[in-house]
């Protein structure tokens, strides 16, 4: 199954990211009966005109590198287990055929809309003087002078006339040649801004209204396919609220209800199945304030929780049986709407705040995945040439020098490392693991190690050496693999173990 | 398989050097270390199968201990291994010459002088022997297998 994954706008980039991060820690979407969704990949591909845009670059960049390693790691096996487990590609990677060009890219390519200013977009100067009239009634004059590349800076009527013009373009048309039946759709939006907001919607029409399309092959899969959302609702402040402000904080509220209202009449009514499952998502206990950038100088959010939820929306939905998606003909069921609680209302949360089910699918493998980034920071270089490291595959100093290994300390690592740092930081403060915490049986919040006959039991890079070292002797499988898997192979088994018998069990 | 042939070698070697120990024509300490009037009372009072007997046990002793009792990733360079080579070098002979002694002073026989050179030969069995059953068990340790020199 292939998952589509649209990402609308920054908030789309920013929960991608979080999902990304999820997806290299081996959380995988799983199945009703808790197994992990088979032949799953998700294919991630970002709408959004504003392509300077910092929270797109640094997720476009993150995609590039959990590409690079997820190949090296497991080639194009997408029932993969472990770190880096989902299988993420993009469009080009995937086509079978060459009638359509295509850059190998996360991100959709709007160039019409960003090389243009608003008013130029719609052909304002060649309208007569009625149209004219009309046109400055529904943009106000900052609107129509708006460059798009820039975005839509909080202007949701911009957006759906300009977005409008996502069917004819050459990425539609290659995703409707890839898309099957048995594929997915879910769409990642913020409601409360502009390009979000606009984007969702005008997808879903034209896949829903995919006969009406020219140029478009599988309209049949592609009108009934089953299409989720993730809607997210204010969650952020920006700094200063000042009334000639493009984006102000004290419009978030009623721009939401009003995209709320055009949603239950177009999208997710009570009989309506053009989506047939929501996810809403919101807080009321908002964000730092962001620095207010409606886009010149390339916006830039810390990572927030509602980021890190919202990117379980697409995995519970991959994991959705079909018949709560589809009625026995295959025709899309009525909307589900879906919300999300934390288990304690906390300001500061670590991993006993979020509910059960959150905690039983994330909370081992990010703790995996940490304990990974704190092993490669801080021990791994120290041990090459010694236990597992002998066994063959040799693990030789040269791997350090790799362009693996290179990808996944010095950029992705470095990208975890700083994510984790931003929602620490942020409003709620997400502080799953302590802030330049290296003491491995110390950095999980709240957690605590077992105790020994004596004190506490040990958990170091000695520990999940030892450990590693006792896998390796008792598996002969890695002859076949490279040694970037079996290193990251090995990690995951005994950081699994080591969960097991050395930290409390708090699932 | 490659390991257990390792193995088996180690303790074929070894029973050869016990047997021999006993041996009167072929005894590998006589010949090495012949002192006259001593050696003869060494094998008359059959010390040699002894003293082979403890060598081989403080050195495969002492492997056992490196590789399964401390088995350690903290003790797994081979400057550890070597550390544990030390011990042995200096227990064998210790044990060694303690034996030798308390059975030639049952004997009424004064040898100190020939004892203590003696023990030379002991010091590079048990170096060897050590070596040896390295080699022969260190295939199976969980942390040390790799250790002194990787497979």
């Amino acid at each position: 199954m292939r998952l589509f994954l649209f990402a609308i706008g920054g908030t789309g980039s920013r929960v991608l990211k979080s999902l990304v991060m999820l997806s290299a820690a081996g959380v995988r979407p799983l199945d009703e009966d808790g197994k992990p969704v088979k032949d799953l990949e998700i294919v991630p591909v970002i709408i959004d005109p504003h392509k300077a845009n910092e929270d797109l670059k640094r997720t476009e960049s993150l995609l590039n590198d959990y590409r690079d390693i997820r190949k090296k790691l497991y080639g194009t096996d997408p029932n993969a287990d472990g770190f880096f487990a989902n299988r993420i590609v993009t469009l080009r990677e995937i086509m079978s055929n060459s009638s359509v060009t295509l850059n190998d890219t996360f991100i959709f390519n709007l160039g019409a809309v960003e090389n243009a200013k608003f008013r130029e977009f719609i052909g304002f100067d060649t309208m007569n003087e009625a149209n004219q009239a009309l046109t400055s009634l529904l943009f106000a004059n900052y609107q129509l002078e708006n460059k798009m590349n820039i975005g839509f800076v909080g202007s949701p009527n911009i957006g759906s006339v300009a977005l409008n013009e996502i069917k004819d373009s050459n990425e539609f048309k290659a995703f409707s040649n890839i898309f099957r039946q048995g594929d997915r759709i879910f769409f990642i939006s913020s409601i409360f801004g502009g390009t979000g907001a606009a984007g969702f919607p005008i997808m879903v029409k034209n896949i829903r209204q995919a006969s009406n399309l020219e140029g478009i092959e599988n309209r049949d899969a592609l009108s009934r396919a089953p299409i989720g959302g993730l809607t997210v609702l204010p969650y952020f402040t920006l700094e200063g609220n000042k009334h000639d402000q493009r984006i102000a904080t004290s419009d978030f509220i009623v721009k939401t209800q009003s995209a709320l209202y055009y949603y239950k009449n177009t999208l997710t009514g009570d009989n309506d199945s053009n989506v047939n499952c929501i996810y809403y998502l919101g807080d009321k206990v908002r964000s730092k304030p962001y620095l207010y950038d409606p886009g010149e100088h390339g916006q830039r959010n810390n990572a927030h929780l509602i980021e890190l939820i919202g990117a379980l929306a697409p995995f519970h939905f991959a994991g959705l049986p079909e018949n709560k998606l589809l009625d026995p003909d295959g025709y899309p069921l009525p909307t589900t709407a879906y919300e999300y609680a934390l288990a304690k209302d906390d300001l500061s949360l670590n991993f006993l705040s979020l509910g059960h089910h959150t905690r039983q699918l994330i909370y081992e493998p990010m703790c995996r995945f940490h304990m990974l980034f704190l092993f490669l920071s801080t021990g791994f270089k120290d041990i090459i040439g010694q236990g597992f490291t002998e066994d063959e595959p040799k693990i030789k100093s040269d791997i350090l020098a790799s362009q693996f290994y290179r990808t996944l300390t010095d950029q992705f690592m470095l990208s975890y490392a700083q994510w984790l740092t931003e929602m620490n930081d942020n409003m709620r403060s997400v502080a799953l693991f302590k802030p330049g915490e290296i003491d491995m049986s110390r950095v999980i919040e709240g957690v605590s190690v077992k105790k020994a006959l004596f004190g506490h039991k040990r958990v170091d890079n000695d520990v999940f050496k030892a450990e590693m070292n006792k896998l390796s002797k008792d598996s002969n499988n890695y002859g076949e693999h490279s040694v970037e898997y079996k290193l990251l192979d090995l990690f995951n088994r005994a950081a699994h173990k080591v969960f097991t018998e050395r930290f409390e069990n708090i699932n | 398989m490659k390991h257990i042939g390792f193995l088996i070698t180690g303790i074929v070697l070894s029973l050869l050097f016990v047997i021999s120990s006993y041996s009167y024509d072929y005894n590998l300490y006589y010949s090495l270390g012949y002192s006259a009037g001593y050696s003869n009372e060494m094998l008359n009072l059959q010390v040699y199968p002894v003293i082979a007997i403890i060598t081989l046990i403080v050195a495969w002793g002492g492997a056992a201990i490196y590789y399964y009792a401390i088995n350690s990733v903290k003790f797994d360079r081979w400057y550890h291994w070597l550390a544990v080579l030390a011990v042995v070098v200096v227990l064998a002979p210790v044990v060694c010459y303690v034996y030798n002694d308390a059975v030639f002073k049952d004997s009424n026989l004064a040898y100190t002088g020939e004892a203590i050179r003696f023990e030379f030969w002991t010091v590079i069995f048990a170096a060897l022997f050590y070596v040896i059953a390295s080699y022969s068990i260190r295939w199976w340790s969980s942390n040390c297998r790799h250790t002194p020199i990787p497979q």
